[in-house]
């Protein structure tokens, strides 16, 4: 399915605004590609794009932007945790909030709301994580896309 | 100057691929071993035997040979933490202490030791004139704290003056935001963490490694300049003989690797178990590497696990996760526990499912594991602790097999440290 996506891939460079917030229009945030010296490209697919963020510190994110300016998905991966404030936005206090409930195993994070979901896994030098609004995600867009 | 991490992880699972697929031409009984040996059948839920296995367990004794346990003693642990002790001592000095309950971990490299249980005063690690702090992530929290160093003695063996962090320790800087913005929780208390500390004995001889050498905005947050307790800290780059380290590639002796060797067990589990960790491999009479086969990593430490000619290329082996975190509830069809239940979000069979899975070594190198799931409400409710058979989902987009600790019972999983060199050829590996 990955494959079949980018023969539909647009790619191309672009000087434009990047790193946007969960739940808003992309147009809406001030850009922070330019504070973290990041390359950034766009992939246009079907129905929505995707905005890959790569940091000079090994850190990529990318934002699941739909046809309406939305953005409904981020993933990253790194040898950190990107800052959530920011990627989740309003959603980081949902977030920290289903953090609270106590979990008695050691292991991959998994948040699981209504509005939110958040899956975080890896080990030392490698982190993954996404995080993506199931009321936002395109009808037709498996969120396994979202990655 | 750095990558890209992207583009590196790209290349490496782009030869990742091309190894799998050398090694399905040239070994046709892998492929075929992959898919149509991959699968479930309900079992009695007994293990493996150990003859099926290359590298049983077996009881290791000797001066490099340290114990572990795993049981309900500690009041803050969790099922399945595997836990040892280490001596630490100010370097060149007998001013020493004995820490008990720290967490075996092969998923992250370095000791760390929450600093209220210290009673030395360690030199600090500077940064320039300024003392070095660490905001270290694991999956599900992260430890703050100053960077110090220590002689630490680990069965006969002995590391001289090696970083290690001190987490939460009075009277240093607080976390600065660019730690707490990932918004998971900081354990930086024995409670909170569950333990006094943690032993990272993975892949890697440094815990960040050539990453956090690289210049200015290059470098990720992960070690700060912490000028004073009440200044905000910086992210800065560390050299790596600065960065918190594997004690084990800084020991005189049996310094290439170490075995995680953990007895079997029952399919419902045991209240106490002992087992050891062995430093060297193949620098003793008791360390050899044997009939284990070798599966050597990629760059992130990582190899490739198949499922029902599925591949799940992030596949990690980790101590330091209780259960296995494997596939999702579709693909396995066994139910999770719910969610108010004991162990809510594990899997909840309703009886003892076994199944089958391909590891596959960077190298090329396949082999069969064979594992189990039991119904993780009904080991809850024993009063057992160690278990070899409680599993639970990955994420709902399963990327990887992450084999926890209840692969290694049963087993002598042997671990490889990067740039040093073994029997067992390229580094790292894992060989069990």
């Amino acid at each position: 399915m990955k494959t079949a996506l980018a023969v539909l891939m647009g790619l191309w460079l672009s000087a434009g605004p990047a790193w946007a917030i969960l739940g808003q229009q992309t147009e809406s945030v001030l850009a922070d590609q330019q504070r973290m010296n990041a390359q950034l490209r766009t992939m246009i697919n079907e129905g929505y794009r995707v905005q890959q963020i790569e940091a000079p510190d090994g850190t990529v994110v990318r934002e699941y932007v739909s046809s309406a300016g939305l953005v409904f998905g981020v993933a990253w991966q790194g040898p950190k945790v990107p800052d959530l404030t920011q990627l989740l936005g309003a959603y980081f206090a949902v977030y920290q909030e289903a953090l609270q409930t106590p979990v008695r195993r050691r292991g991959p994070v998994v948040v699981h709301t209504e509005s939110l979901v958040v899956e975080m896994h890896g080990h030392t030098r490698a982190f993954s994580g996404r995080a993506y609004l199931p009321s936002l995600v395109p009808s037709d867009l498996s969120q396994e896309e979202i990655q | 100057m750095s990558v890209p991490h992207d583009s590196v992880s790209l290349l490496v699972h782009r030869c990742f691929a091309l190894v799998l697929t050398v090694s399905l031409l040239m070994l046709p009984g892998c492929g075929s071993d992959a898919s149509s040996s991959s699968g479930s059948t309900p079992g009695n839920g007994s293990t493996p035997s150990s003859s099926s296995l290359r590298s049983p367990y077996t009881a290791i004794t000797g001066p490099n040979v340290q114990p572990m346990t795993v049981n309900s003693d500690f009041a803050y642990g969790y099922i399945n933490d595997l836990l040892t002790s280490v001596t630490i001592c100010v370097p060149g000095t007998t001013a020493c202490q004995t820490i008990l309950n720290i967490l075996v971990d092969t998923g992250s490299s370095g000791l760390r030791l929450i600093g209220s249980q210290l009673s030395l005063a360690l030199p600090a690690v500077t940064s320039g004139n300024a003392p070095l702090g660490e905001c270290f992530e694991f999956v599900d929290s992260y430890v703050w704290g100053s960077v110090v160093t220590a002689d630490v003695e680990l069965a006969d063996e002995q590391a001289a003056a090696v970083p290690i962090q001190l987490i939460g320790n009075p009277g240093f800087a607080a976390p600065p935001f660019l730690c707490s913005s990932s918004g998971l929780p900081e354990t930086d208390t024995v409670e909170s963490f569950g333990a006094n500390g943690v032993l990272g004995i993975g892949l890697f001889a440094y815990d960040c490694g050539p990453a956090c050498t690289a210049q200015s905005a290059a470098v990720p947050a992960i070690y700060f300049n912490c000028p004073s307790a009440s200044a905000s800290c910086t992210p800065t780059s560390v050299p790596l003989a600065n960065q918190v380290q594997n004690l084990v590639w800084r020991f005189p002796q049996d310094n290439n690797g170490v075995i995680i060797s953990l007895p079997p067990l029952d399919a419902s589990g045991a209240a106490s178990i002992t087992g050891t960790l062995v430093f060297g491999i193949g620098t003793a009479a008791n360390n050899g590497l044997g009939s284990a086969q070798v599966y050597t990593t990629d760059a992130r430490g990582d190899f490739m696990t198949i499922y029902n000619g599925k591949s799940y290329p992030g596949s990690y082996l980790d101590t330091g996760s209780s259960v296995l975190f494997i596939l999702d509830s579709l693909t396995l069809g066994i139910p999770t526990c719910a969610a108010d239940t004991a162990a809510g979000g594990e899997y909840c069979p309703a009886s003892t499912m076994s199944y089958t899975a391909t590891t596959l070594g960077f190298n090329g190198a396949s082999g069969m594991v064979s594992f189990s799931i039991a119904n993780a409400n009904t080991l809850a409710s024993s009063n057992n602790w160690a278990f070899n058979d409680a599993a639970a989902p990955f994420t709902s987009r399963p990327e990887a097999f992450a084999w926890g600790l209840p692969f290694f019972f049963g087993r002598n999983v042997f671990i490889a440290i990067e740039g040093q060199s073994t029997p067992g050829g390229g580094v790292p590996y894992w060989a069990y």
